[in-house]
C-alpha cells in the first residue's frame, strides 16, 4: 500500500525533472493543456492520498477510537506506519490547502483589478489599445473585456509585416485563454510545490503557442522571428529597461530559435506518458480511497463492543 | 467580403490602425495599402478603412483625390491611457509570473542581445526608419 500511497509522489517528482522536455517534444497548443490537466490531477491526487493517510492514522489517537467504535490496533496494523508521520502528513495537507487558498483569492484578486484597470483603457477599436510610452511596450491583459495593449513607440520600431506577427500573438493569448491555463497551473504548484517547474513549462509553452500561432498566421517564420528579435531589441535599446535585466527570464532568443527551426513535429510518446501518467496517480488515489474504506469498516468489526 | 480574406476583420482592422498610429500622419488608402502589404486589395484597405472612420476611431481630410486618415484624438488617447498603463504594469510587478498579463517580449541578457542583433544582420532587413511611403 505504501508504494502505491507513494505513485502521485513519484509522478510529480518526474514531473518536476521532465516536465520542460515533454513540454518541448509536443505542439504547444497540446502541451499546455495536457500538462496542464496532468499538473491539476497530482495535484489532487497526491492531496487526497496525503489527507487520507492522515485521517486514518489520526483516528488511531486518544479516545477518537473510541468515540468512533473502531479499533485502534485494527487500523494501526493495517496502515503500518507511526502516528507521527501521520500528523506531519496532516500538516503538509493543511498547509497545501492553504497555499492553494491563497494562490486562488490571489488570482480572483489579480483578474479583477486587471479586468477594472483594462475598462479604463480606452480601445482604438475592438479590444486594441494604444499608449503613449517610451519604453517600446507590447502586452495582452485577461479579463473581461480582453485588450492588446501596445505603445506607438513600440510600433515605430517594428516594420509593418513584424507589426502584424507582434497583434497576431497578442491576440493569441486572448483568444485560447492562455491566462486560464497559466491560473491552473500556477494553482496547482500551489497545492504541491513539487509541480513549480511544471507551472514554468506551461508558461514557455504558452508564449511558444502564441508564435506559432502568428507565424501560422503570416505564413512566415523567420519574419515572426525577426518580429521577436527586434521588439526585444528595441526593448532591450531603452535605458528604463536596462535596469530589469534580472527579469530575464523570458528566453527571447530561445523563442527565435525554435521559430527559425522547423515547426514541432507531433510525437506520439509524449501524449502516451503523459496520460499514462495522469492514469497512474488517479488509480493510486482511487485504491487508496476503496483500502481506507475497506480498512475502517475491518476496524469498525473488529471494535470490542461490536 | 472580409470572409473571402486570408485575415479576419478583427485582424485587418487591429493592422490598419497599428499602421497609422506608427505613422503618426494621415495616410491615404494607397499608403496604408503599401504599408501593410501587397497582398491585400485596394478596395479592401478602402473598405475597412471607410468602416472604421463609421465606428468613429478615425478621422479624415481630402488631399487631392483620396482621403487620408488619421486615428480619432490619437495622441490624446494614447496619453489618456496612460494612468491605466502605468497601473497595470504595477500589477505586473507584484503578481507573481505575471498571470493576468502576457508581455510580447520581456528583458534581454546581454549575450542574448549579440545573438539577436546578428540575426537581425544576417536577414539584412532594413530599420524601419528607411521604409517606403512614410518615411
Amino acid at each position: 500500500m505504501t508504494a502505491l500511497a507513494a505513485a502521485p509522489l513519484v509522478v510529480a517528482l518526474l514531473l518536476r525533472m521532465f516536465a520542460d522536455h515533454l513540454a518541448r517534444r509536443l505542439r504547444p497548443s497540446l502541451a499546455v493543456p495536457l500538462l496542464t490537466g496532468l499538473a491539476l490531477s497530482v495535484a489532487l491526487c497526491t492531496g487526497l492520498v496525503l489527507s487520507i493517510l492522515a485521517v486514518l492514522v489520526c483516528v488511531q489517537v486518544g479516545p477518537l477510537p473510541r468515540l468512533g467504535h473502531w479499533s485502534a490496533s485494527t487500523l494501526h496494523a493495517g496502515v503500518g506506519f507511526p502516528a507521527p508521520l501521520g500528523i506531519l502528513a496532516l500538516m503538509v495537507v493543511a498547509g497545501c490547502l492553504v497555499a492553494a487558498g491563497v494562490r486562488s483569492a490571489r488570482s480572483v484578486h489579480s483578474l479583477l483589478s486587471a479586468g477594472r484597470m483594462a475598462r479604463q483603457l480606452q480601445p482604438v477599436t475592438g479590444d486594441l489599445v494604444l499608449v503613449h510610452d517610451e519604453t517600446p511596450t507590447a502586452y495582452s491583459v485577461a479579463g473581461l473585456p480582453g485588450r492588446i495593449v501596445v505603445s506607438t513607440s513600440m510600433l515605430s520600431a517594428l516594420l509593418p509585416a513584424e507589426r502584424r506577427v507582434l497583434l497576431a500573438h497578442e491576440a493569441a493569448h486572448l483568444r485560447h485563454r492562455h491566462h486560464l491555463y497559466l491560473h491552473l497551473a500556477l494553482l496547482a504548484a500551489s497545492a504541491n510545490p513539487l509541480l513549480r517547474p511544471c507551472a514554468d513549462a506551461v508558461a514557455r509553452a504558452i508564449e511558444r503557442w502564441a508564435d506559432e500561432d502568428a507565424a501560422d498566421e503570416v505564413g512566415d517564420r523567420p519574419l515572426a522571428a525577426r518580429a521577436l528579435a527586434r521588439a526585444a531589441l528595441a526593448r532591450a535599446a531603452h535605458p528604463a529597461v536596462r535596469h530589469a535585466l534580472s527579469a530575464a527570464d523570458d528566453r527571447v532568443a530561445e523563442r527565435v530559435q525554435l521559430l527559425l527551426a522547423s515547426p514541432p513535429i507531433q510525437r506520439r510518446l509524449p501524449i502516451a506518458l503523459i496520460m499514462m501518467a495522469a492514469l497512474v496517480s488517479w488509480c493510486a488515489a482511487g485504491s487508496i480511497t476503496l483500502w481506507a474504506h475497506d480498512l475502517l469498516q475491518l476496524a469498525e468489526q473488529a471494535y470490542p463492543g461490536s | 467580403m472580409a470572409r473571402t480574406q486570408p485575415r479576419a476583420r478583427g485582424t485587418l482592422e487591429r493592422e490598419i490602425l497599428a499602421c497609422l498610429a506608427a505613422a503618426g500622419q494621415p495616410l491615404t488608402p494607397a499608403q496604408v495599402q503599401a504599408e501593410i502589404g501587397g497582398e491585400l486589395a485596394y478596395t479592401t484597405v478602402m473598405t475597412t478603412l471607410s468602416r472604421l472612420y463609421a465606428k468613429g476611431a478615425l478621422e479624415r481630410a481630402t488631399t487631392g483625390r483620396a482621403y487620408a486618415y488619421t486615428l480619432l484624438g490619437g495622441a490624446d488617447l494614447a496619453r489618456s491611457n496612460m494612468t491605466a498603463h502605468q497601473m497595470l504594469k504595477l500589477l505586473d510587478e507584484e503578481a507573481d509570473r505575471a498571470s493576468v498579463l502576457t508581455r510580447f517580449v520581456a528583458e534581454l541578457k546581454p549575450e542574448d542581445e549579440k545573438l539577436l542583433t546578428d540575426l537581425l544582420e544576417r536577414a539584412g532587413y532594413s530599420e524601419p526608419g528607411d521604409r517606403g511611403p512614410t518615411g
